[in-house]
């Protein structure tokens, strides 16, 4: 791509006056040809991020955009200075935490199953990949009456267990890592479909030769297997930490962030703080230090997988 | 013999498995929609003790179903959601697939540029943008319409490159016969290019319209009108088990709200799956 692109530029010079004639009709064909997806792109990515970071320095309210005040850098310094942002932002690091830390161990144990040669794998398939497909509404709403404290389906089966009652969501000790946990249940298929790729790119001559060397199947899936597939866990983590830091639906569906705020989630409390409070300015503010995280979490994996890629 | 016990416990062990993955990721499903047939009471009745009636119906009712269509703005969130999916996905594979064939098929300077220009805005989380992007939509005047919903996705980095790569893998020969026969750009790309494509774009296409179906977030803060509010936001507002006195309605919502997705899913498994793998292959 990029020598294509030099050699062209350089003989540039030399070009009989029809070529260059034909050449700059390309250039206006691929402007047209991109105009469409270019200005929306602009108008809907580039715009609202300059908008962001204008925003971040005033103090108004998205019902009178018009009468904004400019601050300075006081948004940012009440971050600091109040509970909320640190707060939030140590609930929803948790609660990635939780789901990266089921998500990854169940989805890499769940490809294994299905790259065997067992018959039930088609099914296994369907049957995890139904939460991926169903919305985040409806997995929300589905786990909020399952985990109904009185008639929820998880109460039923622990009663029947002859175990005691949980609270679940109504304590501020267990909301959090229940709504890991729910998240989790719905994001590890689409881990196992990515873990799989990762097998599936494995040579088995690898594990074909350690076998024969003596190694036992556990050998050649710690030593082997896990090693080799490093790249896609990294990746598999990368996307699923960003994918969680984003989570919007379960704060807003299930606990309203609460109980004491344990599950006062980043996305939510943005939401609330511009739609329902009207502070725009302070949300413009928290979303920007959002954007910047999640964007250093990208660029970082970015620079590991290249680094990893030249050895 | 020891092998015949060490072969029935290997499957005595991978049945059980088996049995865990399901009771996990089916049974909440069956729990919902086979409830969604009873009456508030027997729903309540079926929990404790648990048994085989938890997950059927044994008599089952559509008092739900009626009293949900007659009661909500459900089927008109439905309609609105349809039009929205399907717009956003005709118009996300027309602007990804004109954008993909200018940036492989057509030689410019500055094609680097653009490419970078929108690589970098697949990196930006989404649901951070959520402030400003209201201020761009509705500024427009775009908001509460099915085109505001809509139009801040259509130009899809995403689609981009998953398109830009299948584009990438056509052969050159293909469009240099064309030439010879004295077709332009816009006759390539679409008789020549497009029909070679086709499993790209179904797979695109369902992607896109999986996150349409799905999208939540957005829905509730440009399209709060009742007369176009989106299914997702009108399934959100039925409520918490404690606020709402029906859950044999609110799993009708849910059901319903599903339902047509699983069924494409059902159908086109196979392209979803390779959807969902894509939009992992990037790194």
């Amino acid at each position: 791509m990029s020598a294509t692109f030099e050699q062209t530029s350089s003989d540039m010079a030399g070009l009989a006056p029809d070529r260059r004639r034909r050449r700059r009709r390309d250039t206006a064909t691929a402007l047209a040809f991109l105009a469409p997806f270019l200005l929306l792109l602009l108008i809907f990515q580039y715009l609202p991020l300059a908008m962001m970071a204008k925003n971040s320095v005033l103090d108004y309210s998205l019902l009178n955009p018009h009468a904004a005040k400019f601050v300075g850098l006081r948004n940012f310094t009440d971050m600091l200075d109040y509970e909320d942002m640190r707060e939030s932002l140590a609930a929803t690091f948790l609660f990635a935490l939780g789901v990266v830390v089921i998500v990854i161990p169940l989805g890499f144990a769940l490809a294994l199953f299905l790259n065997s040669k067992l018959r039930a794998r088609g099914l296994v398939r369907t049957i995890i990949m139904l939460p991926v497909v169903t919305s985040a509404v409806v997995v929300a709403t589905m786990w909020n009456f399952l985990l109904d404290p009185s008639n929820g389906l998880l109460n039923g089966v622990i009663t029947a267990l002859g175990l005691p009652r949980q609270p679940f969501l109504t304590s501020p000790d267990q909301a959090l890592l229940m709504v890991s946990i729910m998240t989790a249940w719905q994001q590890v298929g689409f881990a196992a479909i990515l873990f799989l790729g990762g097998l599936q790119g494995v040579p088995n001559e690898l594990a074909e030769a350690a076998r024969i060397d003596g190694a036992t199947k556990r050998q050649v899936l710690w030593n082997i297997t896990i090693p080799l597939l490093s790249r896609t866990t990294l990746f598999v983590v990368v996307i699923m930490t960003v994918f969680s830091l984003q989570a919007f639906a379960p704060a807003f569906l299930m606990t309203d962030g609460g109980p004491r705020d344990s599950t006062n989630l980043i996305v939510y409390h943005i939401y609330k703080t511009a739609f329902v409070m009207q502070n725009a300015g302070y949300a413009s503010a928290l979303s920007l230090v959002l954007l910047v995280i999640v964007l250093g979490i990208s660029l970082l994996q970015m620079w590991i997988l290249r680094a990893r890629w030249n050895y | 013999m020891t092998e015949n016990r060490s072969r029935s416990r290997r499957v005595l062990g991978v049945s059980l498995i088996l049995v865990a993955i399901v009771l996990c990721f089916f049974t909440p499903f069956l729990w919902i929609v086979s409830n969604s047939f009873k009456p508030q009471l027997t729903i309540f009745a079926d929990v404790t003790p648990l048994s085989w009636k938890t997950f059927l119906p044994v008599h089952p009712v559509l008092e739900n179903y009626r009293t949900l269509f007659a009661r909500t703005n459900i089927l008109h969130a439905l309609l609105n959601t349809a039009i929205v999916s399907a717009a956003q996905v005709a118009l996300t594979l027309v602007l990804c697939s004109m954008a993909a064939y200018a940036l492989t098929r057509i030689r410019f300077r500055g094609s680097k540029v653009v490419f970078a220009l929108i690589l970098l805005t697949f990196l930006l989380p989404v649901e951070a943008m959520l402030v400003p992007l209201y201020q761009v939509v509705s500024g427009l005047g775009l908001d509460n319409t099915l085109l505001g919903v809509m139009i801040p996705w259509i130009a899809s980095p995403f689609g981009l490159f998953l398109l830009k790569q299948s584009f990438e893998e056509l052969p050159r020969d293909l469009e240099d016969a064309a030439r010879i026969d004295g077709a332009g750009h816009l006759r390539t790309f679409v008789s020549v290019i497009l029909p070679n494509v086709k499993v790209p774009l179904l797979t695109l296409g369902l992607v896109t319209f999986l996150f349409s179906w799905n999208s939540f977030l957005w829905p509730l803060v440009i399209a709060q009108a009742p007369e176009i509010q989106l299914i997702q936001v009108a399934i959100a507002q039925q409520g918490s088990p404690t606020q709402l006195p029906n859950w044999g309605e609110t799993f009708a919502g849910a059901t319903v709200a599903t339902l047509p997705l699983i069924l494409l899913f059902l159908l086109l498994q196979k392209y979803f799956t390779q959807g969902m793998a894509m939009s992992g292959i990037k790194g």
